[in-house]
């Protein structure tokens, strides 16, 4: 059930991602690229 | 005893607004420029009579600025005879077309509106919002130190409000721009302002589309040059005692325990202060003028991570004739996605597009004192950056300036090639080695939302003691309100935290 409902979960975000305009991709893939840094940075 | 109370590097507006601040204090400071003017990019140099700005053109959301005229018991105004500019733009197709808008919300819905009405209903609910967003910011964001998660607290429970534009930073400039615009003209006037922060529609907060509504606020040009904004602040500054040394380059900040002592000099002077304040970019500051061995791991990698903020080159052209302009400002045409495609498809391949646009500032148009009776002044801004492939900036320089002005003369400024009497151009290469800014960043830093707030580099550095920063490397970033409310954000943690 559990595996059901992750799948369901990991889907639907697939889907919503497909959705959007090329414009909120690119504006959300760089918000994850730079993500690793967000930690190191606040310390700066 | 340390020579100083405090030592400011960098006569940009941030470090001679904070020197200013600190002075008033009673503190005795210095302050280290390292070339011969003070200003930095907000400067302005003579050639053959003429007067050309080095890069800031005008100044707008001033509030900050007047909050930092009053702390020194003295007005923007009464320091610095500004112009107001109306139209505050006007934006030019390539087919020759233009539309320019005035400073008034009404006149410039009623532009809108005859190009298309939907827009023109939109652009009142886009002023709605983005006037409630900017006086919040204001009051709330721009003028206030953001090192930490307790601040952002406080700054949120002191104005809850600011909760309510939090979706703004959940999506891009072009997302904003293109839910309140619909007709392809109208975004050909509102895609350009984005990268005013450095980065194209796609890749920058929405929180940052407020700039096409503040300039409808006031835009304002100083009689003799954007240099009287910084030397207003150096003449407060020096009747409180503050000094001044130009051609004083900083080789060193020198740091014992994790705690400032002071700085070497190029000449190898060495001058002892209790706290050091740094205008420059964060990472020469860190990396080279104090060193990684100080450095805590954390904040090597921190720093190292940030990417440098975009450079422009700059052609300033003296003419004996009126150019067929219609406002200070003129834009060359482009949409949002326009934009996009540039940095995409051109900054981050290296290769300069033929067909450019860009912003063209005519500061003769307000103050006809920067030429000789019946010639002009023009900085022209065209898109350009760092990093070419397969050429040099000194290579490439005659060539771009060639094509941007030959395009102009075409649909933009007639007659301009036939009128040019004096002729200059800073490459970004010639700002890193004149002004020395990295790769001639003129934000510093990315001004994106990872590298925002309490992801920029600390106003009061965590890493070092008596460390404070200013300037485009901080927060609230790059821009002549923004680095100057830097410097109030510096003193005001000085005087808090350096008894």
């Amino acid at each position: 059930m559990k595996k059901i409902v992750c799948l369901g979960i990991i889907g639907t975000l697939f889907y919503g991602y497909t959705q959007l305009t090329d414009s909120k991709k690119r504006y959300i893939k760089e918000l994850v690229r730079q993500m690793p840094y967000l930690v190191p940075r606040y310390f700066v | 005893m340390a020579d100083y109370d405090v030592i400011v590097i960098g006569g940009g507006n941030g470090g001679v607004s904070a020197g200013a601040l600190l002075a008033k204090q009673g503190r005795k400071v210095l302050l280290l420029e390292q070339s011969s003017a003070i200003g930095g990019c907000c400067s302005t140099f003579e050639k053959d009579g003429y007067k050309f700005d080095v890069g800031a053109s005008i100044v707008e959301v001033i509030k900050p600025i007047e909050m930092a005229f009053a702390k020194l018991g003295t007005t923007f105004q009464q320091e610095v005879d500004l112009i107001e500019c109306d139209p505050v733009m006007s934006i030019i197709d390539r087919d020759g077309s233009r539309i320019t808008l005035p400073k008034s919300i009404d006149a410039t819905a009623q532009i809108i509106s005859s190009i298309s009405p939907d827009d023109g209903r939109r652009w009142y609910q886009y002023v709605e919002l983005m006037r409630e967003f900017t006086d919040v910011a204001l009051e709330a964001f721009f003028p206030v130190a953001a090192d930490t998660l307790a601040d952002m607290a406080k700054m949120f429970a002191k104005h809850p409000t600011f909760l309510k534009f939090l979706p703004l930073f959940a999506k891009s400039y072009q997302d904003v721009m293109e839910y309140y615009f619909k007709d392809e003209r109208i975004r050909k006037a509102m895609g350009y302002q984005s990268l005013y922060f450095g980065h194209p529609p796609a890749l920058i907060p929405g929180m940052f589309a407020l700039i096409p509504y503040t300039e409808h606020r006031g835009v304002y040009y100083p009689r003799g040059g954007m240099i009287q904004i910084p030397e207003a602040f150096r003449r407060c500054g020096e009747k409180l005692g503050m000094q001044v040394r130009f051609n004083a380059r900083v080789k060193k900040v020198k740091v014992r325990n994790r705690r400032v002592e002071g700085v070497v000099l190029s000449d190898g002077t060495e001058i002892t202060a209790k706290v050091v304040v740094s205008n420059i970019n964060a990472k020469t500051l860190y990396l080279d003028l104090i060193g990684a061995e100080h450095l805590p791991a954390l904040v090597k990698t921190g720093i190292r991570s940030y990417q440098y903020s975009k450079g422009v080159p700059m052609i300033y052209v003296g003419l004996d004739y009126t150019p067929p302009l219609d406002s200070h400002h003129s834009l060359i045409a482009v949409t949002p996605q326009g934009v996009n495609d540039y940095w995409f498809n051109h900054v981050e391949k290296g290769i300069l597009p033929e067909n450019n646009f860009g912003l063209i500032c005519w500061p003769t148009h307000a103050d006809k004192s920067l030429a000789p009776a019946g010639h002009h002044v023009l900085n022209l801004i065209p898109e350009g950056f760092y990093r070419l492939s397969g050429t040099t900036w000194d290579a490439e320089k005659p060539r771009f300036i060639e094509r941007t002005l030959k395009a102009l003369d075409r649909f933009a400024i007639p007659g301009l090639m036939e009128h040019i009497k004096v002729i200059e151009c800073t490459s970004p290469l010639d700002f890193e080695r004149r002004l020395l800014l990295p790769e001639g960043s003129i934000y510093a830093l990315q001004q994106d939302l990872t590298a925002a707030a309490v992801f920029r580099p600390n106003a009061r550095s965590r890493a070092i003691k008596g460390l404070y920063l200013t300037g485009s490397s901080t927060h609230p970033g790059g821009g002549v309100p923004t680095t100057i409310a830097s410097g109030l954000i510096a003193s005001n943690l000085i005087a808090q935290h350096e008894q």
